[in-house]
């Protein structure tokens, strides 16, 4: 008897949790996201990732029309 | 004895009084090391395997900018290197965090034990493969888990390894590490940590406080870090270890 193995990851839906503490950004989740930042590293990563979401959002509205 | 605390506990592999005798006579040398000294350094030729009596050793690698990723943690017991008996040589170095006591034993004594003492050979296999189980959690830990879980993890796997050594009481332990040890096991940063020890105290799961853990709630820290002790084969008085497993003559 055999079990299917799972599926690949799917794209996580809950949002990570970013605070601040001593100086430094902590990014937490999801799944094994456990990063550490300085302000400006995490202020370009924010940047970066909602030009990112823009992006992947235009994709899926491009594959829907 | 030197080798007490090795396989103790666990699942049908513990040694008896003629393979401990054995292993005793194998040890060529002991000797007690200062914290953070390394033993043994990756691609080094190595004749002999290390027997951990006391403290806590770690096996690392750095990375290109020198920033540490500890890949095991060695405790009382444990044969660090043993897998350097086939190797001859390790891909990591080999440290000791705090003050240690490590026994030697030379690989021809091990090719010696080898040939005489099959069951003991296995068992000497087992430690290894053990090894390898601890890694896979450590991959999943890394892998899967959030900063709090990973150091709850970590947390619940050297309680239990402990408790198999002697060294735990299940509650509380004396845990030679500073957070930035625990930062590089865990793949974090201190800052991190340190809110993560916060957190878990906060939580009202566990402390850690001047080299010391105490489990407040031991139940609600596994289930935060996913924490199953079944990968550390630990002996379960209750259930005999399966056929396969009992010693064999």
């Amino acid at each position: 008897m055999t079990d299917d193995l799972s599926s690949p990851q799917p794209p996580e839906t809950e949002a990570g949790v970013a605070t601040a503490e001593d100086g430094v950004v902590l990014l937490d989740g999801p799944d094994g996201v456990a990063v550490t930042m300085t302000p400006a590293a995490a202020r370009s990563t924010g940047e970066s990732l909602i030009e990112a979401a823009r992006r992947a959002e235009a994709q899926l509205a491009a594959r829907r029309s | 004895m030197l080798t007490d605390r090795f396989l103790r506990d666990r699942r049908g592999v513990s040694l008896d009084a003629g393979e401990r005798a054995r292993l005793e006579a194998a040890i060529s040398t002991t000797s007690t090391v200062e914290a953070r000294k390394i033993i043994a350094r990756a691609g080094q030729w190595l004749d002999q395997s290390t027997l951990l009596v006391e403290g806590i050793m770690s096996r690392y690698l750095d990375d290109r900018d020198g920033l540490r990723q500890l890949v095991a943690i060695h405790l009382p017991g444990d044969f660090v290197d043993l897998h350097a008996y086939p190797l001859k040589h390790l891909d990591h170095d080999v440290g000791t965090m705090t003050p240690a006591t490590i026994a030697i034993v030379p690989h021809v004594e091990l090719d010696a034990i080898t040939e005489e003492m099959p069951e003991l050979t296995r068992k000497l296999w087992f430690a290894t493969l053990l090894d390898a189980a601890i890694h896979r959690a450590w991959l999943f830990r890394l892998g899967r888990l959030d900063a709090i879980g990973r150091v709850a993890h970590f947390f619940c796997e050297t309680n239990v390894r402990l408790q198999s050594a002697g060294l735990s009481d299940g509650r509380q332990f004396t845990l030679g590490l500073t957070q930035a040890d625990v930062a590089e096991i865990c793949g974090l940063t201190t800052v991190h940590v340190n809110r993560v020890v916060r957190h878990l105290r906060e939580e009202g799961l566990c402390t850690f406080r001047n080299g010391k853990v105490e489990i407040l709630d031991a139940a609600k820290l596994a289930r935060r870090g996913q924490f199953d002790p079944a990968y550390l084969y630990i002996d379960d008085p209750a259930s005999p270890p399966p056929p396969d497993q009992r010693p064999r003559r």
